[in-house]
């Protein structure tokens, strides 16, 4: 079943008097409970494709169609409310709210829902937190986390609110390459577990590997498609 | 609402810096707002005590003929219309509901004549008045230091310390109550250091500055000198003495006149103004069977004579006089009890007019209005400082927090989210620092009040709305700085709540 449905994507930039064109011409189809892997070179993209995907950013032309839904007719109310009801994201970096423990930081999407008890609530967050493996730390605040720890807990939040989609944005690009590897291994895990679609980016090939599926970007453009 | 106040709260513990600066500007604005609110309160009480209550009441009638609405403290004394038919102007002021009380009252200026051969002599506004109606109207306002107050009917002047000074100043006489002994404890410095050549009189002799020169020469005896329990230094130069005194030295129509019968045209003679008068001397009609005060014209220039003591069979009331002093209940609504009694006697026609006090006293008045506009204008200058320095520092605070914020957003906070946190953070700075600010002004003011600061400078008194700075906090002027508190931190957070709100999920990546 199709999930995300891209036709003719282009996003320009205006740059002086110059534009650039990020991407030229995408058409691309994800299926329900992929895990997909974007990759290529640093500029080629494929943050832009992320972030349009994940109504983070809006295309210049062509549509991007998640679940039913074309979203360049959505306002940013509803564009909102689509991000946090279908989309779940882990960034590079600024993944958690300072102030918040990692408990607090899982729950967070779900107290924006406004629609389960606390019960609920607790239940959800004990449960991702012990799947990413730091019940220990669920206390802790994001400044008393390793880098792993906290996209451990960014993993977590990403899933809380069941998703259809988690968007990872070059999630190991800080990490060494053990914690990266934990990291991966865990967003494979959990994509077999929950069954929730994940999308991430990296230029690292050797992120292929936990790939059902790659998606290789160059110059604004798919230069290859095809199942890991 | 929980998880905004407690991300606000934390926010506001991490920022600590930041929280204190903003933190630090509410608690001294509201701090000086409350102590703002506390000196206009106080200054307002102050001047409706001191001023209203103990002078001149909330409403004064004078003359239509009268040019200047000043009629207190006019340049040079000029003298003030005589106002007429008091029987009739009281009958409308009884009819009307506003009023609390009122006393007629004689007002001009006097010449203080000499009895030091070529002495030079002295000058004084006179009040003309019945003293025991008077204190009806104004029991707080005057009190002996030697002697004593007269009686409702009993003749005689009562000087206050400042024209007493002024007298020494001017004349070299220091006037003593009669029957009374020289008071050492009370002599100013010039009067102490020439003890032994010093003249002292028990009574005074006043000569007129009426409108008409009818004037006369009267000599009163000294029943008392008093102090005006408030703004002394002000009103301290109002000599008052009993009305038919007045009325004799002013050259006015006395309520003893009245008991000769007179015609209607002598009447209407009488009342004439020094215009009409003048004319009436270019022809030969002259009044006839005037009765002649009894004391000597202003002409006979060397010759004092005590008035008599005449047994009041008439009622004072049918004499002149100048002003008319209306004091109105508490409660109601000045502006509108000025225009119903102004209407009022305008309708019977009665050759008056109703101003408010703060015209009857000239720039008194106006210098209140202007020390209160002034201190007004601070605390509004107060505001906007606070209101640009706090939009600047949210601001950056929202810009520096892009990242977190474009995190929230990306994850599915509405902009209503951002705007509530921000709004939360500086509600939590605004309840805590500025509601800090408001108690401590509270404390402060009343630490001053208790303080019982004086003073003698004649501007500072009129701040301070009496000789004691004395600011005031009711119920209503700490509401007033909540208020206040809750308008600046609602206007100095809208710009940061646009900043905010307009950060996006893209603006953070971006930043990264």
């Amino acid at each position: 079943m199709t999930i995300i449905k891209i036709s003719g994507l282009k996003k320009n930039y205006p740059l002086g008097n110059t534009t650039v064109h990020a991407l030229r011409e995408i058409d691309l189809e994800i299926e329900k409970g992929d895990l997909l892997s974007i990759i290529g070179p640093s500029g080629s993209g494929k943050t832009t494709l992320l972030n349009i995907i994940g109504c983070i950013d809006r295309a210049s032309e062509g549509s991007v169609i998640i679940g039913q839904k074309e979203i360049s007719t959505l306002n940013d109310r509803e564009i909102t409310d689509l991000r946090l009801h279908k989309i779940g994201f882990i960034f590079q970096t600024f993944n958690l709210i300072p102030v918040l423990n990692a408990q607090e930081n899982v729950e967070f999407p779900l107290l924006l829902m406004k629609k389960h008890t606390s019960g609920e609530v607790q239940r959800r967050v004990e449960k991702l937190i012990e799947e990413v493996g730091l019940k220990e730390y669920r206390k802790h605040r994001p400044a008393e986390l390793s880098g792993g720890q906290r996209q451990r807990v960014a993993i977590a939040r990403a899933l809380v609110t069941s998703p259809d989609i988690v968007l990872a944005d070059e999630p190991t690009a800080n990490l060494d390459s053990v914690t990266g590897e934990s990291i991966l291994e865990l967003m494979k895990k959990m994509n077999e577990i929950e069954k929730t679609t994940f999308i991430f980016s990296t230029h690292d090939p050797n992120v292929m590997k936990y790939a059902r599926k790659v998606v290789k970007i160059k110059d604004g453009l798919i230069a290859e498609e095809a199942a890991s | 609402m929980k998880l905004i106040f407690k991300i606000a709260w934390r926010n506001i513990i991490r920022h600590r810096g930041k929280s204190l600066v903003i933190g630090a500007i509410l608690f001294l604005g509201a701090f000086l707002m409350t102590i703002g609110n506390g000196v206009i309160s106080g200054m307002d009480r102050g001047l409706q005590k001191n001023i209203v209550e103990g002078f001149t009441g909330d409403i004064v009638l004078i003359s239509d003929k009268q040019e200047s609405d000043n009629v207190f403290f006019e340049f040079m004394g000029k003298a003030v219309e005589p106002v007429y038919d008091f029987v009739k102007i009281k009958r409308v002021l009884n009819e009307q509901d506003c009023i609390h009380s009122f006393v007629p009252v004689g007002k001009n200026m006097v010449m203080v004549l000499n009895d030091v051969e070529d002495g030079a002599p002295g000058y004084c506004s006179v009040l003309g008045v019945d003293f025991g109606r008077y204190l009806e109207v104004f029991p707080d306002n005057i009190m002996p230091i030697e002697g004593r107050l007269p009686e409702s009917d009993e003749q005689g002047a009562v000087i206050p310390t400042g024209s007493r000074k002024e007298f020494f100043d001017q004349m070299g006489i220091w006037y003593i109550p009669q029957g009374e002994v020289l008071r050492d404890e009370n002599l100013i410095e010039e009067a102490k250091e020439n003890i032994a050549e010093l003249k002292c009189s028990d009574n005074i002799a006043f000569m007129g500055f009426s409108t008409d020169n009818s004037t006369s020469d009267i000599r009163l005896s000294i029943k008392g000198i008093i102090k005006y329990r408030a703004l002394n230094k002000i009103w301290g130069d109002f000599v008052l003495m009993d009305i038919e005194s007045f009325r004799q030295c002013q050259g006015y129509f006395t309520s003893l006149d009245n008991s000769v019968e007179l015609s209607d045209e002598e009447r209407q003679l009488l009342e004439l103004g020094s215009n009409e008068l003048e004319a009436l001397f270019s022809d030969d009609a002259l009044i006839e069977n005037q009765s002649e005060p009894d004391v000597i014209q202003n002409n006979a220039e060397d010759s004092f004579v005590h008035t008599q003591e005449k047994s009041k069979t008439t009622d004072i009331d049918e004499g002149v006089y100048n002003l008319v002093l209306v004091r109105l209940k508490d409660g109601v609504n000045k502006e509108k009890s000025l225009k119903s009694i102004d209407a009022a006697l305008g309708k019977e026609n009665l050759g008056v007019r109703a101003v408010p006090w703060k015209k009857a006293v000239g720039t008194i008045g106006s210098t209140a209005v202007i020390v209160k506009s002034a201190l007004f204008v601070f605390v509004m200058l107060l505001f906007f400082v606070a209101i640009i320095i706090i939009v600047n520092t949210l601001s950056m605070a929202a810009l520096e927090r892009t990242s977190e914020i474009g995190m929230m957003r990306a994850v599915g906070a509405r902009k209503s989210f951002i705007r509530m946190m921000f709004l939360g953070e500086t509600g939590i700075l605004s309840f805590v620092f500025g509601g800090g600010g408001i108690l401590a002004g509270i404390l402060v003011v009343n630490i001053i009040s208790a303080l019982k600061i004086k003073s003698g400078n004649d501007v500072l008194q009129l701040l301070f709305g009496g000789d004691t700075f004395r600011p005031l906090l009711s119920m209503p002027d700490i509401g007033l700085a909540v208020l206040q508190l809750v308008f600046v931190t609602f206007i100095a957070v809208l710009y940061p709540l646009k900043v905010a709100g307009s950060i996006t999920p893209l603006d953070a990546i971006s930043r990264e």
